[in-house]
């Protein structure tokens, strides 16, 4: 027994749209969830760290996230901050609570998670500064390039992007709080209407109201506790902030650096992993991770997805809650969850069998910013 | 027509990169070039990001370029710019990378590694760098 960090609790909200709720007291309902989901008090939270979202984090600029949650929670802490990193701040947040926690900063961290991205309106179609001028807006204009790229190099064919997201949808079927419950075909997806080709409007992934929480404590307190307790094997991170000026920006992801230092943290190979969460704001993000974590060789993910290798019962099953194309627009923290039930075997219809390593993964802004985690039952 | 078209969104020029948009209102195209390691670059900005050198000057560039990448947008994000329309990666002979318009041609004609020069279009007003397709490198002489 150590100041070894585990999860130990896990908590979210409904997700969808939610107009008469505001983030923050669906940050409240999660915060309070994951704390009961350990079975721990409140007067035992000693750390809280946010990730405030899209529209909270991106758009409004730098607001004091934690503040206005940990002032509603009473929380005093030892340690606490926001991080935004985009679709990797959760994912971050996860990995630095661990580290906080290890270190003696403070002994039992929430990670908070929230937004009303949804309620909102028009989280995802930001000018992206001068560039505007020239039309370029929005998430699905940047990811487009990439997925331009693969289908340019690798000859990626529109039925290899369906497969993700097919994928993701029929997981959501077996997810009783996901957003998209309804399966979708092959055919559905080759319909759909395009957005910034070659991207259609279901290669997007979801926009959410909603909150998620982890709480991160010792492997030492977590032992007196019901639950099972999730341990992280291995974390890194890496980010590619230079964007243009960097060569291979939209050719690979910085997962290329940051997967194999965590899976080697972890003394695992990609092969080894049961479940792979991985970040899914657009589906060709699913196959360069894909190719660039290392689950099959650069170029190859779109002949990997193919035959529902990704979907419910398949070789690797990728975000089996659905993700961010079914589950909902979780930042990240409910990939985090989706995690740590697999690894519970508390997952319900959706269990992967005999789920003992997990990997999970966040990627943000403008493809600039990513974290992984390697997470294993705790035994 | 009593209501002009709404005009498209506007460059936010700051100290750095103001001359590269008095520049392109002089139908010139230029980066900031590094005095200490030559490297060529864009946005400029207080540094050369390569060295981090301070010493900077201005790198004349030719106009001419590839679509490293691009992307057909098929839905509107603001009323002054119609769909469709391209915004496509170019990167330029001198080595910087661009986020400008290709036009000139359909949409569906943009390819991968296509040749570009640059085509200097009003907009609001700012004159834009927009490029049209060129002749391959090895024709043109």
């Amino acid at each position: 027994m150590s100041r070894r960090a585990v999860i130990a609790g896990v908590g979210h909200t409904a997700f969808g749209k939610l107009p008469e709720r505001t983030s923050w007291d669906l940050e409240v309902e999660a915060a309070r969830a994951a704390v009961a989901d350990a079975c721990m008090s409140p007067s035992e939270i000693d750390g809280l760290l946010t990730d405030p979202g899209p529209v909270q984090g991106v758009l409004d600029g730098i607001t004091p996230h934690f503040l206005r949650l940990g002032a509603q929670l009473g929380l005093n802490p030892n340690y606490t901050g926001s991080e935004i990193l985009g679709g990797a701040g959760s994912v971050a947040i996860v990995e630095r609570a661990a580290l906080a926690v290890e270190a003696g900063l403070c002994d039992a961290c929430l990670c908070v998670y929230g937004d009303s991205a949804l309620s909102a309106g028009s989280a995802y179609t930001y000018g992206r500064g001068d560039e505007s001028a020239f039309g370029f807006f929005g998430a699905v204009g940047l990811h487009a390039l990439a997925a331009q790229r693969h289908i340019h190099t690798y000859g990626t064919r529109p039925e290899h992007f369906g497969e993700v997201v097919v994928a993701a949808r029929a997981h959501g079927v077996r997810t009783p709080h996901a957003q998209k419950r309804r399966a979708i075909s092959m055919d559905d997806y080759l319909v759909s209407d395009p957005v910034v080709e070659p991207l259609r409007r279901l290669d997007c992934c979801l926009v959410s109201d909603g909150a998620a929480a982890v709480l991160v404590t010792t492997e030492e307190r977590a032992a007196d506790l019901p639950c099972p307790a999730i341990s992280l094997l291995g974390h890194a991170q890496a980010h590619s902030l230079s964007t243009y000026a960097s060569p291979d920006h939209f050719e690979s992801l910085p997962a290329a650096h940051c997967g194999p230092k965590a899976l080697a943290q972890a003394g695992i190979t990609a092969s080894d992993i049961d479940v792979a969460m991985l970040y899914d704001c657009f589906t060709i993000v699913v196959l360069l991770q894909l190719e660039d974590y290392g689950f099959c060789k650069k170029g190859e993910s779109g002949s990997f997805v193919e035959g529902g290798r990704i979907g419910p019962g398949g070789t690797l099953p990728v975000n089996p809650s659905g993700g961010l194309l079914a589950e909902g627009y979780g930042g990240g923290m409910l990939h985090v969850i989706e995690a740590v039930r697999q690894l519970r075997g508390d997952a319900g219809a959706r269990q992967v069998p005999d789920a003992e390593l997990a990997l999970v993964s966040g990627h943000g802004l403008g493809m600039n910013t990513h974290a992984t985690l390697v997470l294993g039952r705790n035994v | 027509m009593s209501d002009a078209a709404p005009t498209p969104p506007q460059p936010q020029p700051d100290a750095y990169t103001q001359p590269f948009w008095d520049a392109c209102q002089r139908q010139s195209l230029e980066a900031a070039r590094c005095e200490d390691c030559g490297h060529c670059f864009l946005p400029p900005g207080p540094c050369c990001p390569q060295c981090w050198s301070a010493e900077l000057s201005v790198c004349p560039l030719s106009g001419r370029g590839r679509v490293y990448s691009f992307g057909i947008y098929r839905r509107s994000y603001h009323p002054g710019l119609p769909a469709p329309y391209v915004v496509a990666l170019v990167e330029l002979e001198e080595g910087p990378r661009l986020v400008s318009n290709v036009v000139g041609c359909m949409p569906e004609d943009v390819r991968i590694d296509m040749p570009l020069r640059v085509r200097f279009e009003a907009s609001g007003e700012f004159v834009l760098p927009r490029f049209e397709p060129a002749e391959e490198e090895g024709a043109r002489r």
